[in-house]
Parts: C-alpha cells; structure tokens; sequence
C-alpha cells in the first residue's frame, strides 16, 4: 500500500497530496511522511547525532506541517519543508544552549563543576557524525540542507536569506574540509 | 530550477570565479557529496512512524475541532455586529428631526366622531358666511348694517371658538 502510493506520488500526483494534505486528511499527511521521512530524519540525526533528539524533532516537524501547510503556495515543497525543517533545528538548539545555562547556574550554586550535558555519548557514532562534529555548526547546516533538501543553491540562498554567492563559498569550503577530515 | 539534479555548478561558479577554479570548485562540491552518499544516515523505524501518525491524526483533531470554533466566533461576532448596528439606527432614526417636527396631537388623536362634529359646525357656519355675503350682495340699502353685522358676529366666532380646537 505504502509503495504504490509512494509510486502514485512520484509520478506526479503530488499536487494532489498537498491539496489531500490542505483539505485535512490523514492519509494524504502519511503519504508525506513515507515520502520525506528518511530524508528529514537523516537531516536531523546529522545535525545532532542523536536518535531520540531526531525522533522528537521529526514527530514536531510533522506536526508543525500540519498546523502550518495551509501557507504553502505554489512553489518547491522540498524548500518549504526544509525551512521548516531548519527553523525547527534552531530552536532545538537555542533550547539545549537555555537548558546548559540553567544546569551550569544550577552546579554553580551548589559549588559544585558541571560537566555539561552529555549529547548521545552512549550512542555508536560513525566517523562521518565524528568529523562533521568538527564543523562549524552553520556550515554543517548548509552541508546537510544541501544534501537532503536536494535543492539547488538558488532555493537554499533564498531559504537562508543570504546572496546565492555566500552560500555557493560557504558550502564549497565546508565540504573541501570535510573532505580533507574524513581522508 | 528547484531542483540541484537541474542546475550547471560550473556555470554557477563561473558567475564568481574564473574557468579553472569553477570547474575545481564544481568538482570539490561533487566529491563532498559523493562522501556523504558513502556514510548513509540511519532511517525511522517503523514505531517512530506509527507513532507520528499518530500524533499528525491528533493534530489535524485539534485543527478541525479550532476551525470550528473560530467559525462559530465568526458568526457570533457578526450576529452581534449586526445586533449593535440595527440598535444604533433604530435610535438615530428615532431622534430625526423630521419626525419631531411633525405635530403629536394630530396622530394621538382618535376621536373620530368629534372631529366629525367639528367639521360638521365648521361646514355649516361657512354656508351661513356665504349666505350671509350673497344677502348682503342682493340686499337693499336698508337692510344692509343689520347683515353687516351677523355677518361680523360670525366670524368673529370662528376666530374664537374654532381655531381653539
């Protein structure tokens, strides 16, 4: 059922899904789901190297899709979801950095040395999640939106609302370290 | 071109650098991505995907059950707009000047039949005025002071009686 849906939607019944998705039913949103879950995931997941974070931020990213897809307008969906996608990320973050704070007042109080919280340390961590870790955590962002978003630089220079040039440089450098990191 | 399977890196770099360092710059982008295709991340497993379902079910619940209550707000709200608005002009309308020119006594009244009465006497003493005029016309000249004066006696009558209501 899944497959032949996810057939029906990649040949180009897609409009139709998002008008299902605008109308409010369920099954249109699960076809979305089947269709950007493991690209979304993978987003999350490299970004913080977490499966419980990323299955807490993919859940909110559906979610929000639901509350939100009456804005879409014609356009990339793929952009669309991705920004959101981002904003989502973002928020996490400024989340856990709040959370850090509070935590390190909190030892701070008490004489004690805070050891900060430890992020997904029990997890198995491939050497990629290792040396994406050693970037800066914009560049990582750009890198991974490039990457699972599939949109061209053009979509991402608009989503990030900086010159396409910036992000072309920005990107370009990011992956040659990266690169140079993993050999 | 929203899609990157769609657009000429080359080219795009050739926008900001020179033909050598955009076809290297196009290349390094190709060999970054082909190392991200090499270490795949892992995938949602088919819990975490039952479970948003889930909760997109209980969402889309909540949205429904928003919609209508910002409908029947809506309705509410114009109801009560309308309400207002229709208040509003019944007083306006109400004070207008035209309406309080016009005479009360006239629209209270509903006696009809002494009204009726009044007419009655009115329509007679005018006939009696002009008889008394055409006998004053034809009269001899003898005749004339005693005409003269019913004729004055009456309408000095109506002045004082009839137009007291």
């Amino acid at each position: 059922m899944g497959k032949k849906r996810l057939v029906m939607a990649k040949n180009g019944d897609f409009g139709q899904i998002i008008v299902g998705c605008k109308k409010g039913r369920s099954e249109c949103f699960s076809q979305l789901l089947e269709l950007y879950s493991s690209r979304c995931y993978g987003y999350f997941y490299r970004l913080t190297g977490s499966p419980d974070v990323s299955d807490e931020l993919l859940s909110e990213l559906f979610v929000r899709l639901v509350e939100k897809i009456g804005s879409f307008k014609d356009g990339c969906f793929e952009s669309w979801l991705f920004k959101i996608a981002s904003n989502i990320f973002y928020d996490h973050l400024r989340d856990k950095h709040k959370q850090k704070k509070l935590i390190a007042g909190q030892a701070d109080e008490l004489g004690h040395e805070t050891e900060g919280i430890k992020s997904s340390n029990d997890e198995q961590i491939d050497n990629m999640q290792i040396q994406l870790g050693r970037l800066d955590m914009d560049t990582r962002e750009l890198i991974m939106l490039r990457f699972y978003s599939q949109a061209s630089f053009k979509e991402i220079a608009r989503m990030r609302d900086e010159p396409i040039g910036t992000t072309l440089s920005k990107l370009h450098r990011g992956l040659k370290k990266l690169r140079e990191l993993m050999e | 071109m929203n899609s990157r399977y769609d657009e000429n890196l080359e080219a795009l770099f050739g926008r900001f650098l020179d033909g050598k360092q955009a076809k290297e710059a196009a290349e390094d982008i190709g060999k970054g991505e082909q190392i991200l295709r090499g270490y795949p991340a892992p995938v949602p497993d088919d819990v975490l995907l039952a479970d948003i379902k889930g909760k997109i079910a209980k969402a889309l619940s909540k949205k429904k059950d928003n919609t209508f209550k910002w409908a029947v707000y809506r309705v509410t709200a114009v109801a009560a707009a309308f309400i207002i608005l229709a208040t509003i002009s019944i007083k306006l309308f109400e004070k207008s000047p035209i309406a309080s020119i016009t005479p009360l006594a006239i629209w209270e009244s509903v006696d009809g039949a002494a009204e009726d009465a009044e007419w009655a006497v009115f329509t007679a003493r005018t006939e009696q005025i002009e008889n008394d005029t055409l006998s004053l016309k034809s009269c001899e000249n003898g005749a004339q002071d005693k005409e003269v004066t019913e004729l004055e006696s009456d309408l000095t009558e109506m002045d004082s009686d009839f137009w007291k209501g």
